[in-house]
């Protein structure tokens, strides 16, 4: 694990993290962020919160400074998902991109918040974010419209199974 | 009519039907032939599903792709995380070695990728499609003086090299498609900020949502046009929180864009739906009334 040493205050960077990071989709782009702090003028969590800043999260991941990023109640989540930083970025880092393959990582260690896993749960059960009630049907009949369409769910079931013949996450 | 597949998502049709009966009331009347997808699940969401699993966000949202490209149709969306979700899907898919991971897992159900049908929000969809010349003839009661402010939303025009709708810093589509309905657009000063609901916590989305509808007021809009579901409710529910939260009397009835359409074409303001919103567009009525006399 990385970690600034007790003894003289320097930072070792920690490669298992940027190599189980770079196995996410997206995950290695932090690699080209020079720092410029395009990201953070645009960014509104940021103008809300000072304790989100995506150019401070970028230089965490080029450390590999792994306790700061993925604890409980990870700062990550403030990221309003607005891809302002991806719009803004010079270098195409994708702070946001690399900011989702952080809640990823996240998530692998059971550290996902609990709104995350409420969407799971209901499209897990019927294939939508939306729960199952008699009552929408009925709505959707006072506007003339047919039933909601039945998702197959025994398609969507096989396809989130892990994969385990193959090696490395997602 | 051009034929399209319709890829209507979840909150939409399970949450807002009025939308949806006001897209299938508008499209037709502008050469627009829907197709229904059979099978098609949620797209899946853009913020917490990828965020718990990024790869399999990929796989449902092909899987939902490769429907539209059975019946060899672009797809067209009517929300913008929807949107998000297929287009990103769409530009990460050009990658081999990606498409190669998501097609093995796709092969389980016997299903393949094949990056055939394009995707576009409807918005974006009337606009290169249609155009709006065509939409302002399809108007039948012209909303002349009706004060429209704008909401965009953000996964409409971010990342514009993924979505490549419009320029994010001076985006038009929206503003110009108001103006085919005679109506008047109105860009508050806080126009680009986000709505905040895909951020978790209370603290940035209510401080984002007050200095949001705080120029939205100053504008004295009649109503808040938007394309985007999610951005609806934190507007509609959202704004009577945040009214209450700060003490301020913010009211401004947002409106879904294909619904102001509807009007305008010349559906009645009773069959819209809109009594089921906390702030209703009773300013609309003020048109009914002129038709009639």
């Amino acid at each position: 694990m990385a970690s600034r040493s007790d003894d003289n205050d320097i930072v070792r960077v920690d490669f298992a993290f940027k190599r189980e990071l770079a196995q996410k989709i997206e995950g290695n782009l932090a690699n080209f962020c020079y720092q410029c702090g395009a990201c953070v003028g645009d960014c509104p969590a940021t103008r809300y919160s000072p304790a989100f800043n995506p150019r401070e999260i970028m230089l965490k991941v080029l450390y590999g400074l792994e306790a700061e990023l993925l604890g409980p109640d990870s700062v990550l989540w403030q990221c309003t998902n607005c891809y302002g930083c991806h719009e803004r970025c010079p270098q195409e880092v994708k702070p946001v991109e690399v900011i989702i393959s952080l809640k990823n990582m996240l998530a692998d260690r059971g550290l996902a918040p609990p709104a995350a896993d409420k969407v799971i749960q209901t499209f897990m059960g019927n294939g939508r974010t939306v729960p199952d009630n008699p009552a929408i049907d009925k709505q959707r009949a006072k506007f003339g419209l047919p039933p909601l369409r039945p998702v197959p769910m025994d398609e969507i079931l096989v396809l989130l199974e892990p994969e385990i013949e193959e090696a490395g996450g997602s | 009519m051009t034929r399209y597949a319709f890829f209507p998502g979840c909150l939409i049709p399970a949450r807002h039907p009025a939308m949806e009966f006001a897209i299938r009331s508008t499209l037709p009347k502008l050469g627009i032939e829907i197709v229904d997808l059979d099978g098609a699940s949620c797209c899946p969401d853009p913020i917490y599903f990828k965020s718990k699993d990024k790869l399999s966000w990929l796989t449902v949202a092909a899987r939902n792709l490769t429907l539209a490209e059975d019946l060899g149709l672009d797809i067209f969306t009517n929300c913008s995380g929807c949107t998000a979700t297929l287009s990103e899907t769409y530009h990460l898919l050009q990658d081999e070695e990606l498409r190669d991971r998501v097609n093995h897992r796709l092969a389980r159900i016997g299903r393949e990728y094949r990056g055939t049908s394009r995707v576009r929000h409807i918005a974006t969809l009337v606009r290169d499609e249609v155009g709006y010349e065509k939409v302002r003839e399809s108007v039948e009661r012209p909303l002349e003086g009706l004060r429209v402010a704008i909401h965009y939303g953000c996964h409409l025009l971010k990342p514009s090299r993924v979505m490549q709708v419009d320029n994010p810093d001076d985006p038009q589509v929206l503003e110009r498609l108001i103006e085919a309905l005679g109506a008047t657009p109105v860009r508050h000063r806080n126009w680009y900020l986000c709505c905040g609901k895909a951020c978790d916590g209370e603290e940035i989305p209510n401080q984002m949502m007050h200095d949001l509808l705080t120029t939205v007021h100053q504008e004295k809009a009649d109503v808040l046009g938007m394309i985007c579901p999610t951005c609806f409710g934190q507007f509609d529910h959202g704004q009577m929180k945040i009214a209450k939260l700060f003490d301020e009397d913010f009211h401004t009835p947002p409106i879904y864009y294909f619904q102001l359409l509807a009007f305008a074409q010349g559906v009645p303001y009773e069959k819209l739906g809109f009594e089921r919103q906390r702030f209703k567009p009773t300013a609309l009525q003020r048109y009914e009334e002129v038709a009639a006399k």
